[in-house]
């Protein structure tokens, strides 16, 4: 793939990625099949750019989130990572012992704060463990750390000493993001980070997320299906379907001029905030195809208001229709699909 | 609450004065405080705010499913029959028999999680049956036949085949239907949908919507939509109520209340949404603060300590009432007049 967004060097260069579980059944456990949860997904991240890969549940973005930082192994592909130190590393299949440095330069935001914070543990724990784990530091150093992190992500330090509990969702969620900038990382992963968080305190986290991408130029690969808090933060946006990649663009060209059936459908289902612009929607018929057992030719023919016979039978590969514009679709440049106004 | 929108018929539901306190070791939760609300048939009233702000405690409230250590402590809740009678459900005993034809019979309510909400042990098409029965004097095979007719009034398709199959066998968007053709099987009055597709994705949750409209508009049911989705709010309601910690701040047409909002919450909330036709990586207008802890419930209009437009010595001091500002619309605030102390 070409044509970069800004003028940036690639921080990650995903090519071909493939994972695939195995299904199995009977009493020998024997493989039956496989779900290919992720099928052949090209793309690349620019450093300090955000990549939002946008799709339904079951889609694959999280399984190409959790591969990147190589959470899960990839079954196929290449995952090119440009490290602080200058060469560029194959996460797919650099051994174990070598992932340990690399994961101080990629850290995840987790979409629970509920959940992904250990109720036995204070802040001060909590946040500076991953300095813990990478021996950074002594004892009164980690303290200083902490104490400058949680200021960076607007709580007080005073709080270091306090449990979780004590704390709502959003001040939550700006712990666990206090904690992946404890490693100073170049890539930061959020999958949903705002998905478990009620309205006003999404809009405090985003604009959170803004803020420290412009003062620590950091990259994110933002893991999300609600276009409309993509929309707020992306600079490019990745839509997926049944472990693919139907749709890639710059985030205005994407949202005004999409030119896969799939995204003007998914961009018209969002329900807007406004009475006035009610009985629009296309309302897809049918669910989303099994990933174990996927339709022929494109994946998203049988629910697809413009399929022809070719999208029966030829799977579409992901091209350019214009620079920084890839489409998986045969009728890409004939169609006129409907995008958000304004 | 006073004036129903428009053509002036009688709510077929009524809320007046709602408190459903919640009594623990640590205190008393104020649930709800205060709420008012009112439904008309055929319309869809929706009930938004955020966390905690007591919404989903409104809807257990009114079906009297609160749980324990929680009670309706006060209050009025007004359910009108065609012939102009009026029942009080918060009177009735909880437990007893007018409130169980009431529930499923008058009021059904779609919960958010389908998943949890069936019998993982029961195949969905017993579970209906059963409710069936409980309220209409069928046999087994004519409940059975009347649950296949649900389930192929709500889009499932293979209706005769999915009757037999368990919860987990289903998708998500095919147990929110099976979810809504239970509630719907005794063709209630009213339906409490309580974030009905907040679990679901958008195709899925655009095909939920559309085929709750499409019943509505068979049946003329009222909908009572309970959701933090603003979206969803404009998409599916005639009249909308904000709520906040326990309390109605505003409600109105639903036109007014996205054009015309007046009480600062409801301005605020509106503003700080991700908005799809927002531009390119903008930053957001944000709520100061946060929502106070429901043991802390400050004096006053509980939301002063984050209001723009607090007034000191006013807003600290009394509660504001739900008052009439504009046709049809009510807002509890100061800053609409209301001089009284």
């Amino acid at each position: 793939m070409t044509t970069p967004a800004g003028g940036g060097t690639r921080l990650l260069e995903v090519t071909n990625l493939r994972k695939l579980f195995p299904i199995r059944r009977g009493f020998l456990r024997r493989v039956v099949g496989h779900v290919r949860a992720v099928d052949g997904v090209t793309f690349h991240v620019q450093s300090g750019e955000t990549l939002a890969l946008v799709g339904e549940s079951g889609c694959g973005k999280t399984t190409t989130s959790r591969c990147v930082l190589r959470a899960v192994t990839p079954t196929a592909g290449q995952i090119l990572f440009r490290t602080a130190e200058g060469p560029v590393l194959d996460v797919a299949t650099l051994p174990r012992r070598h992932l340990r440095p690399l994961r101080r330069q990629m850290q995840m935001i987790f979409q629970d704060p509920f959940s992904s914070l250990n109720p036995r543990r204070t802040l001060l724990d909590i946040v500076a463990e991953p300095l813990v784990a990478n021996r950074v530091g002594t004892r009164a150093e980690r303290v200083e750390r902490v104490a400058e992190l949680l200021r960076l992500v607007g709580l007080r330090p005073e709080y270091m000493r306090r449990y979780p509990h004590a704390f709502s969702g959003g001040q939550r969620q700006r712990v666990g993001i206090a904690r992946a900038l404890a490693l100073n990382p170049r890539l930061v992963v959020a999958d949903e980070p705002v998905s478990a968080l009620d309205v006003s305190v999404q809009a405090q986290i985003l604009n959170l997320m803004l803020d420290l991408q412009a003062q620590l130029g950091l990259t994110y690969l933002f893991v999300a299906h609600d276009l409309s808090v993509v929309k707020h933060v992306s600079d490019r946006v990745a839509v997926m379907y049944v472990g693919q990649i139907v749709e890639l663009a710059e985030t205005e060209a994407l949202f005004t001029a999409p030119r896969h059936p799939y995204t003007e459908a998914l961009l018209s289902a969002v329900p807007k905030p406004d009475p006035r612009l009610r009985a629009q929607r296309i309302v897809l018929e049918g669910d989303v195809a099994d990933a174990a057992n996927p339709p022929s030719g494109c994946y998203f023919h049988p629910r697809c208001a413009y399929a022809v016979e070719r999208c029966r039978i030829d799977t579409p590969r992901l091209e350019p229709v214009e620079p920084g514009h890839f489409v998986a679709c045969h009728r890409a440049r004939e169609l006129g699909l409907r995008g958000i106004s304004r | 609450m006073a004036g129903p929108p428009g053509d002036g018929a009688r709510p077929l539901l009524e809320v007046r004065n709602l408190r459903t306190y919640f009594f623990q070791d640590e205190g008393t939760i104020k649930a709800v405080d205060g709420a008012g609300l009112s439904v008309h048939a055929g319309k869809t009233l929706g009930i938004v705010g955020e966390s905690g702000c007591g919404k989903s405690v409104t809807a257990r409230s009114i079906l009297r499913i609160v749980e324990r250590p929680g009670r309706v402590v006060s209050g009025e809740i007004l359910l009108r029959d065609d012939a102009g009678g009026e029942t009080d459900l918060a009177r009735l005993d909880a437990e007893g028999r007018e409130m169980r034809r009431v529930r499923g019979g008058d009021i059904a309510l779609v919960f958010q999680e389908p998943m949890t909400s069936f019998s993982p042990v029961h195949t969905v098409g017993s579970q209906m049956i059963e409710t069936i029965r409980l309220h209409q004097r069928l046999d087994k095979k004519a409940a059975r036949e009347k649950a296949i007719e649900m389930f192929r009034l709500v889009g499932i398709p293979r209706p005769e085949r999915r009757v037999d199959e368990y919860a987990f066998q289903l998708s998500g968007g095919l147990r929110q239907r099976a979810m809504i053709a239970l509630a719907l099987s005794c063709a209630p009055r009213i339906l409490i949908a309580d974030e009905p597709t907040t679990a679901l994705d958008v195709t899925t949750q655009a095909q939920i919507l559309a085929l709750l409209a499409r019943l509505q508009e068979r049946d003329g049911m009222a909908i009572i939509l309970i959701t933090h989705n603003l979206g969803v709010v404009a998409e599916m309601c005639d009249e909308v109520a904000v709520m906040y910690l326990g309390r109605v701040v505003e409600q109105g047409p639903v036109d007014a209340i996205f054009h015309a909002p007046r009480h600062p919450y409801t301005r605020a909330l509106l503003r700080s949404i991700p908005s799809i036709h927002a531009p390119v990586r903008t930053r957001l207008p944000t709520i100061a603060g946060s929502i106070p802890h429901p043991y802390n419930r400050p004096p006053g209009c509980p939301f002063h300590p984050r209001c723009p437009d607090f007034m000191p010595g006013r807003c600290d001091r009394s509660e504001p009432p739900l008052l009439p500002i504009a046709p049809g619309q009510h807002a509890a605030c100061f800053l609409y007049g209301d001089a009284r102390p």
